[in-house]
């Protein structure tokens, strides 16, 4: 059935380029200050139920309410660091496992109170319907998160590698003391790689609340694909992230298709293991 | 430690004598449950607290006991007591598979491996047939006695079976401590290098320890399988059950004998209570409490809430 | 230490008499459905059948259905029913947790319930456990009444006669409108519910002579479904048979239309596929689905004490009634019946009552022959099952052909056409 496997494929590629949004912040904060950001998953969740909430309570639909969401969770981000962060930079493992965690738990327990654990959905976004593309649908929605993800990619790999505030970012992952001596303050770039970090989650969560459902618990899945992602591509690897994305978004959906739809998740899951094993830098990891 | 152990005598002739005087369903099913979740939580504390390796994967034990217990009474007619053990033998089995290759791994990388190991687990089970997928097993009602491990009349016999598990989790942990075993379980956690220095097998010890973890959380599968009746994927091998197991350690004191037991005693009750009484209006509010009471501890007194009862040697 | 003894008996004594006071003045029915979670519209919609049945029993109704021209249970002095809900939030575990608190804590004296057939089978266990008669309305997973329960109940017709219907249907669509019917593939999510249905269909279709090329569970709470109904897509069917709760039809109609895909005829078994917030949700995108029902407004040309009590149900409830909520209405109503006719209120002859039931169809606003309860398997065998198909936003039966209110539209119009 050749047109269905194209059709498979080519989903795949859209929805990994939005893995790949998801997991740059995710590997930006690891590769900055060793910290694994479990609650990764439900800032993506709480920035899908304010692309809800704007459109509910404002009718904005998620393409205008985009910018606002976006600077919502920037903001969050960086209080997240300066109140949550700061003070276990230099914890144990166990301690600073331990916040991240005790957040994902937070979001999701304050997501079940004020919001109810009811599924929601955008009825009906500018990016409804779909498009004939070579004689392929894709669904528009997916087409625009594609692009905003690939978009939002470069511009921050432009950011990192051509603006002296991302090349300062990038210096202070590589070396702290050496940034110090050169006078970069590592506190505030590490509050503005929580504030970018967080701020690309709400990108991806605005562009995929057209077309997914939100509830509490929606995190949870695409925070396991984040990790598996930042893994493959190596943490702390920007352009990793990019690439090990689409990997994860390809094999999700061609072993779903060719295999089993309801175990896709597990050869996902089998990828991260085999990364780790085998090849623990992942693709274009550091150490 | 003499307070700290006379706070345990004291609990532990409470919780002994508690049913011959209230015998509300709803406070045993309460006790149940703490107890229940205390043994595992010990189990956790072997390998998390004592080993430093943080597990989030500890669910796939508890279902494992389950489901061996389950399987092998519904499909072979084997008394639930031998479906313990063979929970057990499974559980190591697993812990040895998965410690194996994962042990080699440093700190975030092992803890996201669990997760996903649990997870696989689950999936697993949720799409094979053998085991019921999705719908899960349905435990007979047979004729209440000890050795079918079922009751119906009443909760009591599980109450002392569970009390009897966690007194046994204690004694293995308090052994621990005491032992040889201990000393190198927490020289891996502190100083690995220094360790291996010493002649210290790394791996051998620490696959020790996840194998006493896997054994106690394994036999409260077996006792929640004869106790609920019913069980299935989402009930027994779910990620949100080894992140409170973790959550209770971490809230009663990592690390520490009567930790998970104080944890358990304040998460439980949180838990069912605020399910029970604010219903589904409360939906969440149990979740608020402990994170921020985890995150609270984590940064200020990681050393958890027994640490107000006694200082201890940490 | 005299004095707190006796403080204590009064309180003690002032308790007893309150609860002894409140036995008398009220029968407590527990009611367990999903009023919270991805089936809280339905769960909260069952609810409302309950509460109005028992607002029809408490008060004086010129209906021809029992206990409705009287105030009350008149057998009990005119008792009034009261309804305690209980929230099982589509989990088993907390189904059975929900049964023990009804039966123990607020002393319920029946239990009806619980919609999802894994949540119904967890909870009546607790129930045969404390010896309380437990009332199934909606769960219809065949396996709930194989299992020797003496104190389970259940209502409704299930899969196992239902999945019969579908075939039957096509074969009456061969013979009497001409119309061929080709592969068949199954889509379905892969709780109790599904399973079972995917079970009976695949039986059913080989005793008729249908072929079936392929099928595919997906977990019950997806949030895409892209990938399922891409393999389903790979097999070619002509008929999709799909089984689905609310949330997951509404998403798996979204993702056919994008990918543009559109079966000869898209059949479904009840459940998410009849809840009327399926049309509001998709509007004209609903047209032309067959579902299997338990029921529909338009039976009331035949019988007008149906479009009644759905006028009175959409008033209480805010939207449209629906075969779900007819059966939890009438669920009640035989339980209430029951035990009225025990004059008791203790559960071993509320039992006996349930076994000695017998309504007749005209009683009922059911498309049933009646409700008696077989007794071995108290499963009510005179229950029986229509199909609808959605035209123009509304549900007509279209079969059986001779309670037929409106014709079969078939086939299922491409996407891109003018529906």
């Amino acid at each position: 059935m050749e047109g269905v496997f194209s059709q498979t494929l080519v989903s795949g590629i859209l929805i990994g380029f939005v893995y790949a949004l998801i997991a740059v912040g995710l590997t930006m904060i690891f590769g900055m200050m060793d910290i694994v950001n479990f609650a990764h998953g439900e800032y993506l969740m709480v920035a899908m139920y304010f692309a809800y909430w704007f459109f509910v309570l404002f009718g904005m639909d998620p393409l205008y309410s985009l910018p606002w969401v976006t600077a919502l969770l920037f903001l969050l981000g960086v209080i997240t660091y300066y109140i949550l962060i700061r003070p276990i930079i230099n914890a144990p493992m166990l301690s600073q496992i331990f916040v991240t965690f005790g957040i994902l738990i937070l979001l999701r327990g304050l997501a079940q109170y004020f919001w109810t654990v009811d599924y929601r959905m955008i009825p009906q976004t500018l990016t409804s319907g779909n498009v004939s593309i070579f004689g392929i649908y894709i669904g528009v929605a997916q087409l625009v998160a594609a692009g905003g993800a690939i978009f939002c990619n470069g511009l921050i790999f432009w950011f990192l590698k051509a603006t002296r505030v991302g090349m300062a970012l990038e210096a202070v992952a590589e070396d702290k003391e050496s940034a110090r001596l050169m006078g970069i303050n590592s506190d505030r770039m590490f509050a503005l790689a929580w504030g970018i970090g967080i701020a690309t989650v709400g990108v991806a969560g605005t562009l995929m609340s057209s077309f997914y459902y939100v509830f509490p618990e929606v995190g949870s899945n695409f925070c396991l694909i984040a990790f598996v992602v930042v893994a493959l591509g190596g943490f702390g690897s920007v352009a990793g992230a990019f690439i090990a994305g689409i990997i994860v978004g390809v094999v999700e959906v061609l072993s779903g298709y060719l295999i089993a739809p309801s175990l896709k998740f597990m050869f996902v899951l089998l990828l991260y293991l085999a990364v780790v094993f085998i090849r623990p830098q992942g693709l274009m990891g550091r150490k | 430690m003499k307070k700290g152990l006379l706070a345990f005598l004291l609990l532990i002739c409470v919780l002994a004598v508690f049913p011959l005087f209230l015998r509300d369903p709803f406070l045993l099913h309460l006790l149940i449950m703490i107890m229940m979740y205390a043994t595992m939580s010990i189990g956790w504390n072997v390998i998390g607290g004592y080993t430093g390796q943080v597990s989030f994967g500890n669910a796939a034990f508890f279902g494992l006991g389950a489901y061996a217990t389950a399987i092998l009474l519904v499909n072979y007619n084997i008394n639930p007591w031998l479906g313990m053990v063979a929970g057990c033998i499974l559980s190591i089995g697993l812990a040895i598979i998965v410690g194996y290759p994962c042990f080699r791994l440093r700190g975030h990388y092992f803890a996201i491996a669990t997760i996903a190991v649990g997870e696989i687990m689950g999936l697993i089970f949720t799409n094979w047939d053998y085991v019921g997928a999705a719908v899960g097993i349905y435990l007979p009602i047979m004729e209440e006695s000890f050795a079918n491990f079922e009751f119906h009349s009443s909760k009591i016999p599980y109450y002392y079976i569970i009390l009897m598990m966690l007194l046994f989790a204690i004694a293995v942990s308090y052994a621990i401590e005491k032992s040889r075993l201990g000393y190198y379980f927490r020289a891996i956690k502190d100083d690995p290098d220094g360790a291996r220095s010493l002649g210290i097998d790394i791996q051998k010890y620490k696959m020790i320890a996840f194998s006493i973890s896997a054994v106690l959380t394994s036999i409260c599968g077996t006792f929640y399988a004869q106790y609920v009746l019913y069980i299935h994927p989402s009930s027994t091998m779910d990620l949100m059950m080894s992140i409170h197991l973790c959550i209770i350690v971490m809230i009663g004191g990592i690390g520490r004998l009567f930790g998970p037991v104080l944890g358990a005693f304040v998460f439980i009750p949180l838990m069912e209570l605020t399910r029970v009484y604010l219903g589904s209006e409360g939906q969440g509010i149990d979740m608020i409490i402990y994170s921020l009471l985890v995150i609270t501890i984590a940064i200020w007194k990681p050393q958890g809430l027994w640490s107000l009862i006694s200082k201890g040697d940490k | 230490m005299r004095r707190f003894m006796r403080v204590f008996f009064a309180v003690v004594m002032i308790l007893s008499f309150t609860s002894l006071a409140y036995a008398q003045n009220e029968i407590r029915i527990g009611v367990i459905f999903p009023l919270t979670g991805p089936l809280a519209s339905t769960g909260q919609g069952l609810l409302k059948g309950v509460e109005l049945a028992a607002e029809v029993i408490n008060n004086q109704n010129n209906l021809n259905m029992p206990l409705a021209k009287t105030a009350g249970l008149p057998n009990l002095k005119g008792a009034k029913i009261k309804i305690i809900p209980g929230d099982h939030q589509g989990k088993p575990e907390v189904g059975m947790a929900e049964a023990e608190r009804l039966i123990t804590q607020e002393k319920v004296v029946a239990i009806i319930g619980c919609y999802n057939s894994a949540v119904t089978a967890t909870a009546s266990q607790a129930a045969e456990r404390y010896g309380i008669p437990f009332l199934n309305d909606s769960s219809t997973s065949p396996g709930l009444t194989d299992r020797g329960f003496r104190w389970f109940f259940r209502t409704t017709p299930h899969d196992d006669m239902f999945s019969e219907n579908f075939f039957i249907f096509l074969d009456d669509l061969k013979k009497k409108k001409k119309i061929a019917v080709g592969s068949i593939a199954l889509l379905y999510e892969n709780t109790l519910f599904g399973s079972d249905s995917r079970k009976y269909q695949e039986m059913y279709a080989k005793k008729y002579g249908y072929q079936i090329v392929g099928a595919v569970p997906y977990p019950a709470k997806s949030t895409q479904l892209t990938s399922e109904i891409q393999k389903l897509r790979s097999y070619n069917p002509s008929i999709i048979m799909q089984t689905s709760y609310t949330a997951d039809a509404i998403l798996s109609m979204k993702t056919y239309k994008e990918l543009n895909f559109a079966p000869t005829a898209l059949i479904a078994n009840d459940a998410g596929f009849n809840d009327p917030d399926l049309i509001k949700s998709l509007g004209k995108d609903a047209d032309y689905i067959f579902s299997r029902e338990v029921w529909a407004k338009d039976l009331s040309a035949k019988k007008p004490m149906i479009k009644t009590v759905a006028d009175m149900f959409e008033k209480k409830a805010g939207k449209p009634m629906s075969g779900d909520y007819a059966r939890s209405f009438t669920g009640m109503i035989v339980l209430a019946d029951a035990i009225n006719r025990a004059k008791s209120t203790e559960p071993a002859k509320i039992q006996q009552a349930l076994l000695e039931t017998n309504i007749k169809a005209d009683q009922l606003i059911m498309p049933w022959d009646g409700v008696k309860f077989d007794p071995k398997t108290h499963q009510n065998i005179l229950g029986k099952g229509i199909i609808v198909q959605v035209q123009k936003g509304e549900r007509y039966t279209i079969w059986p052909f001779n309670l037929a209110t409106k014709d079969v539209i078939w086939p299922f119009p491409k996407w891109d056409s003018k529906r």
